[in-house]
């Protein structure tokens, strides 16, 4: 049984956020955006397809 | 009137020598049971009593160099204040026993709570670390001078933990508990400065 890590950090997506500029609030560097997609499989199929609400872990 | 005298002479170092042959038995027996006592409870008391048990060694000792300097009289006299010596001892040792095994206790279940955390907090703060390692800018709320502070501070913090998780596995629960606790201290501070908590 894996428990949830109270630590984890956690973006709620708001309208006009792309994961390069989530990528660049968090970390400084748009590039890095491929980490945070990776993190998210599990509600994420598509890097550009991202929806208002969706909570998302930043690794 | 002479032969009277040396009659009675003899019949009083009869008498003394008779003494001390009634005194004989109870004094071995005295200082076995005293022996005895304290053998039961030995191991217990050199861990929770050691300076109350090196005073009642001492006076066990004299019971001893009595008995062997076939001071019987001094053994049987002597022998019931340290046997009293002896049982207080073990009261001490008993109450002694029971904190020692609550603080035991109490310092193992918060390990249980520290040995989820603190991993929880080293992985999340490496993730993070390791990314920001690799960007070209660092964040808005992360300056280069802090950064490098943070990684030094997190070499600091696996290097408690690990010293705490060695403790533990060691069985000194108690040092485990108090260097996990700063590591979490220390890595709660990083994670703050990294705007994790958020």
């Amino acid at each position: 049984m894996s428990t949830e890590n109270p630590y984890a950090q956690y973006h709620v997506v708001k309208k006009g956020d792309t994961l390069s500029k989530i990528a660049e609030e968090y970390y400084g560097d748009k590039m890095l955006y491929p980490k945070i997609f990776e993190a998210n499989k599990d509600v994420l199929q598509d890097p550009n397809k991202i929806k208002p609400g969706q909570k998302l872990r930043i690794p | 009137m002479r032969i009277a005298k040396k009659f009675v002479a003899f019949t009083a170092f009869a008498l003394v020598l008779a003494a001390c042959a009634n005194q004989k038995e109870p004094a071995e027996k005295a200082v076995a049971q005293v022996e005895s006592s304290l053998a039961e409870f030995r191991a217990d008391a050199e861990k929770y009593a050691a300076e109350e048990l090196k005073s009642v060694d001492e006076s066990v000792t004299r019971l001893k160099n009595n008995l062997a300097k076939k001071d019987y009289s001094a053994v049987v006299t002597g022998a019931p204040s340290v046997q009293s010596a002896v049982t207080s001892l073990k009261d001490t040792v008993a109450k002694a026993k029971i904190d020692a095994e609550a603080v035991m206790a109490a310092a193992q279940a918060e390990w249980t709570d520290l040995s989820t955390s603190v991993p929880q907090l080293v992985e999340t703060i490496q993730s993070r670390v390791d990314t920001l390692a690799k960007s070209r800018k660092l964040p808005k709320n992360v300056d280069k001078a802090t950064f490098e502070t943070i990684k030094t501070d997190f070499e600091t913090v696996k290097a408690d933990w690990s010293a705490a998780a060695s403790d533990f596995a060691a069985g000194a629960a108690a040092d485990a508990v108090r260097k996990a606790r700063a590591a979490r201290a220390k890595a709660e501070e990083i994670h703050a400065k990294l705007g994790m908590n958020s």
